[in-house]
C-alpha cells in the first residue's frame, strides 16, 4: 500500500464529520477535520491535501466561498473539491462554473458507498499526479546531473586534448568536425570558422588529398579506425608529415557518437628514416660496386649481407648465402681452421683476417683473403662484423713469380761478380802454372808440383765453369755427342761417387749427336746425375742410360737419356712442385733452380723431362728420363770426327 | 823465320793477366804486342801488320766487343777472338770471330787461336783462286 494521502473534511456539525469518517475511514487514508472555513484553510496550509470534502451549507463561510478562497490560491488550483449539498439547479450551475479544476458534488442523503468511490477516485488521482510529479522531478534532476557530468568531462576531455603533443580534434558521427585543439590552431593558423566541417582537408598535401578523402569516407561509413600518414600544411606555408588517426566513440547502445581524432607529427622519424634509407643506399651501392667482396655478420654469426662481388663470384643467390648458407662452398680443409678464427675473433670482438679457399662459380677454389673489422653502434655496442675479401690467387702467383725472378736476378748479378773476380785471376794462375810446368829449369819434383797445381786448378775452373755460367757459349749450336757429354759430367763428380760407394753403371746404346749448346745440355745432366748421388749418402747404384726412341705422340726421334738411383726417392706430395723454381728438399744447400733450370733449358730443345720415384720393399728407385729430339745420324757424326780430324 | 811468326794483339787492362798470356802465347810460336785499351790497340793497328787481335771483353773506355766492331769496319778480315771471365755474353758478341771463356784455359786457347788462324787462311785462299 503506497503512502497514505490526506483528506480534508469540513462541516460545521461534529456528527456528521463523525460519520463522513465513519464512511471513508476504511480507504485507510489520513482523515482531516475542519469545523469551518477558516480551521480548513489553516488545515490546507498545514497539509498536503489530496481531496477536500466540505459541506455547502456552514454558518460563516459556505462551501462555496470557502471553494472560490481556495480556488485564489495557485497551490491549490487542482486541489479537488466535492461538496456535499441537497442538489438544486443553482447549485449545479456553480458546481459547473468551477469545472476547470476537479470538482464534484454530492446529494443529500449521502449514499456511503458513493462517497467513497468519489473521494476514492480523487485520491487516486492526486496520488498518481503526485508520483508523476515525483518523477519528473527526479527526471530533471538527473538531467541536470547528467548535463553537468557531461560538461565536466568535455572539458576535461578538451583540456587533456589541448595538453597532448599531437594536433586533436573531435567530430560528428559524420565525419563533420567541430572542435579542434589548440594545437591545431597554432600549427595551422586557422580558426574553427575556417576548418570546422570538412575544412581541414584543404590543410593536406594536394598529392595526398584524393586518397585520404577516400580512406576516410570509408571509415565515416564503416566505423573502422582509421589511419594515414600525409603532409600538412602548417601557417608558414611549409609541409610537415603527420601520422594521422581517428578513433570512433560509442554509445552504451553501440552507436557511433563522435570521432576523436589525433595527428602526430612524425616528419623527423621520417627524416631519421629517408636519412637511413640513403645511407643503408649508399652503403649497397658502394659495397656493390667495391672491387671487393663484403659481407656482414651479426651477434650470433650469422651472415645476414653479402655485396654483390661476393655473390657474383660464388654465383650463388643472396638466399643462399645468408645464415650459414655460404660455408657450402668453403673449402672443407680450411673449415677448421677458419672457424676456429672466427669464433675467437667473435669472443674477443677484434679485428681479424684469414685466409682460405673458396669455391668459384666455375667450380674453382681460389685462395680468398680476408679482413674483418667490428661494427659498432651508435653506443659502441658490438653488432658483429664487417668484411671485406679478395681473390688473392692471381697476386700470390704473381708475387711468388715476381720473388722468383728477382731471386734469379740477384743470382744473376752475384754469379756474375763472382765469375769476373774468380775467372780474371784463375786465368792468369792457370797461365802462370801453364807457363811454369814446361819451364826448361825446373827440376823433375817442381815440375810435379806445378802439374799438380795445374790439375786443381783445371778442377776450379770446370766448377767456376759449371756453376756460375747460365750462358750459352757460342751464339750458333754445335753437334753435342750425349755421351761424350755424359762421361765429362760423370768425370767431374767422380769423386763424390767414390766417396759415396755408388756403383755406376753406363749403358749407351746409341752415340748420336744432337745439334745445340754443350754448357747448358752438360748443365742439365750435371744436375740429375749430382741429385742422384747427394740422394745416396749411404752408397747404392746410379745407372746412365742413353738411347734412341721415337717420340710416340709427334713420332719424332730423338735420343733419351734416364739417370737412375736407389736413393732417398721422392715424396709422392713434392711430385708436383719439383720443377717449381727455388723447390729444394736440401734446405740451405740447394738453390732450388736446378730442375727449374734443366726443364727450361730441355723445352727449348722441345723435348721433355719426366721423372718416376717407385717406392720398393728394400728401396726406392727414382728415374729422370730427358728426351731431346732431332737426332743427327752417326754417319754425319762420322763426317764431322772426319773433317776436323783432317 | 822470323816473319812466318803470326803476330797477335793481346789486349788487356789488367797487367799481370796480359804479361802472362803474352807469355803462354809467346811460348805456342806467336810474336805478341801488347795494348792496355782498345785505344792503344787501335793505335797499334793503325802502324804495323797484326795476324790476329786477342781482346779482353770487360774493359775501362770502349769494352772488347766495341772493338771488335770497330775493327771488322776498318778491316774486315782481321780476324778478332773476345776472351771474358764474366757469364754475359754481350748483344754484339757475334762481331768477333769466337767468344771464349777465360777459364777454359790456356791449351784451349792456344787450339782456338790456332784455329782461327786456319780458317781465316784457307778462306783467304779461296778468296784469292782464280775462278
Amino acid at each position: 500500500m503506497s503512502e497514505p494521502i490526506n483528506i480534508l473534511m469540513v462541516d460545521d456539525q461534529p456528527a456528521k464529520l463523525l460519520s463522513y469518517e465513519a464512511i471513508l475511514g476504511e480507504l485507510g487514508e489520513n482523515l482531516l477535520k475542519a469545523m469551518s472555513g477558516r480551521e480548513a484553510l489553516e488545515q490546507l496550509l498545514k497539509n498536503d491535501v489530496a481531496v477536500v470534502l466540505m459541506d455547502v451549507s456552514m454558518p460563516d463561510l459556505d462551501g462555496f466561498q470557502l471553494a472560490d478562497m481556495i480556488r485564489e490560491h495557485p497551490r491549490f488550483h487542482k486541489t479537488a473539491i466535492i461538496f456535499i449539498s441537497a442538489v438544486h439547479l443553482t447549485d449545479l450551475d456553480r458546481v459547473k462554473g468551477y469545472q476547470r479544476g476537479a470538482l464534484d458534488y454530492i446529494s443529500v442523503p449521502v449514499v456511503p458507498e458513493l462517497l467513497r468511490a468519489k473521494v476514492s477516485v480523487f485520491a487516486e488521482l492526486h496520488r498518481k499526479t503526485r508520483q508523476l510529479e515525483k518523477l519528473n522531478r527526479d527526471l530533471e534532476l538527473r538531467v541536470t546531473q547528467r548535463t553537468e557530468e557531461l560538461r565536466a568531462s568535455e572539458s576535461q576531455f578538451r583540456t587533456l586534448a589541448n595538453s597532448i603533443p599531437q594536433l586533436a580534434w573531435i567530430a560528428d558521427s559524420h565525419g563533420s568536425v567541430f572542435w579542434y585543439n589548440q594545437r591545431w590552431y597554432d600549427y595551422t593558423g586557422t580558426n574553427l570558422e575556417g576548418v570546422q566541417g570538412k575544412g581541414w582537408l584543404k590543410m593536406i598535401h594536394p598529392e595526398h588529398v584524393s586518397r585520404v578523402v577516400a580512406e576516410i569516407e570509408r571509415s565515416w561509413e564503416s566505423g573502422n579506425p582509421w589511419e594515414d600518414t600525409f603532409p600538412l600544411k602548417g601557417q608558414d606555408g611549409g609541409y610537415r608529415w603527420f601520422l594521422s588517426r581517428a578513433i570512433p566513440i560509442h554509445e552504451t547502445n553501440g552507436q557511433i557518437v563522435r570521432w576523436f581524432g589525433t595527428n602526430t607529427d612524425i616528419t623527423e622519424q621520417k627524416l631519421v628514416q629517408q636519412r637511413l634509407y640513403e645511407s643503408e643506399q649508399r652503403f649497397r651501392t658502394m659495397a656493390d660496386q667495391a672491387p671487393v667482396m663484403i659481407w656482414i655478420a651479426g651477434l650470433d654469426k650469422l651472415r645476414t649481407y653479402f655485396n654483390k662481388p661476393w655473390l657474383d663470384f660464388t654465383g650463388r643467390t643472396l638466399e643462399q648465402e645468408l645464415g650459414n648458407g655460404w660455408m657450402e662452398n668453403l673449402h672443407p680443409d680450411d673449415i677448421e681452421r677458419y672457424m676456429d678464427t672466427y669464433n675467437t675473433a667473435f669472443n674477443d670482438r677484434r679485428p681479424f683476417s684469414a685466409d682460405y679457399r673458396l669455391r668459384r662459380a666455375d667450380g674453382e677454389y681460389r685462395w680468398v683473403l680476408s679482413k674483418a673489422v667490428p661494427l659498432l653502434g651508435p653506443d659502441q655496442a658490438f653488432l658483429g662484423f664487417i668484411c671485406s675479401c679478395m681473390d688473392m690467387t692471381e697476386r700470390k702467383l704473381t708475387e711468388e713469380a715476381l720473388v722468383k725472378s728477382e731471386k734469379l736476378a740477384a743470382m744473376g748479378r752475384l754469379a756474375g761478380i763472382i765469375a769476373h773476380e774468380i775467372n780474371n785471376p784463375l786465368e792468369a794462375i792457370s797461365n802462370a802454372f801453364y807457363l811454369l810446368r814446361r819451364h826448361p829449369s825446373l827440376d823433375a819434383e817442381a815440375q810435379f808440383c806445378a802439374s799438380l797445381a795445374e790439375q786443381e786448378l783445371a778442377r776450379m775452373a770446370h766448377i767456376t765453369k759449371q756453376t756460375l755460367s747460365f750462358y750459352r757459349e757460342s751464339q750458333q749450336p754445335v753437334a753435342v755427342s750425349i755421351s761424350d757429354l755424359l762421361d765429362s759430367v760423370l768425370e767431374l763428380q767422380s769423386r763424390r761417387i767414390k766417396t759415396n760407394r755408388i756403383a755406376l753403371e753406363k749403358r749407351y746404346k746409341n752415340h748420336a749427336t744432337i745439334r745445340g749448346f754443350p754448357v747448358e745440355l752438360k748443365q742439365v745432366f750435371l744436375n740429375l746425375i749430382s741429385n742422384s748421388i747427394q740422394a745416396m749418402p749411404e752408397g747404392g747404384r746410379l745407372r746412365v742410360r742413353v738411347d734412341e726412341r721415337t717420340e710416340e705422340k709427334a713420332r719424332r726421334r730423338g735420343v733419351r737419356v734416364s739417370v737412375c738411383d736407389t736413393g732417398s726417392g721422392i715424396d709422392p706430395q713434392y711430385a708436383k712442385r719439383i720443377f717449381e723454381p727455388f723447390f729444394t728438399t736440401k734446405d740451405t744447400k740447394g738453390t732450388g733452380l736446378g730442375l727449374w733450370i734443366s726443364r727450361g733449358i730441355i723445352q727449348k730443345y722441345e723435348g721433355s723431362i719426366q721423372f718416376r720415384s717407385m717406392r720398393l720393399a728394400n728401396s726406392n728407385v727414382t728415374c729422370f728420363s730427358v728426351f731431346i729430339p732431332g737426332l743427327s745420324s752417326p754417319h754425319s757424326m762420322e763426317l764431322r770426327a772426319s773433317l776436323a780430324a783432317s | 823465320m822470323p816473319q812466318d811468326k803470326p803476330a797477335i794483339l793481346c789486349v788487356d787492362d789488367e797487367e799481370n793477366p796480359l804479361i802472362l798470356r803474352r807469355l803462354v802465347l809467346e811460348n805456342a810460336g806467336y810474336e805478341v804486342v801488347t795494348a792496355s785499351s782498345a785505344e792503344q790497340a787501335f793505335a797499334v793497328l793503325s802502324t804495323r801488320h797484326i795476324d790476329l787481335v786477342l781482346s779482353d771483353h770487360l774493359m775501362p773506355g770502349p769494352t772488347g766487343t766495341e772493338l771488335a766492331r770497330q775493327i771488322k769496319a776498318v778491316w774486315p778480315s782481321l780476324p778478332v777472338i773476345l776472351l771474358s771471365g764474366v757469364n754475359d755474353i754481350p748483344v754484339e758478341a757475334h762481331c768477333a770471330d769466337l767468344f771464349l771463356s777465360k777459364v777454359e784455359g790456356p791449351a784451349t786457347l792456344c787450339e782456338s787461336i790456332a784455329e782461327v788462324l786456319a780458317d781465316h787462311e784457307s778462306r783467304r785462299k779461296q778468296d784469292s783462286l782464280p775462278i
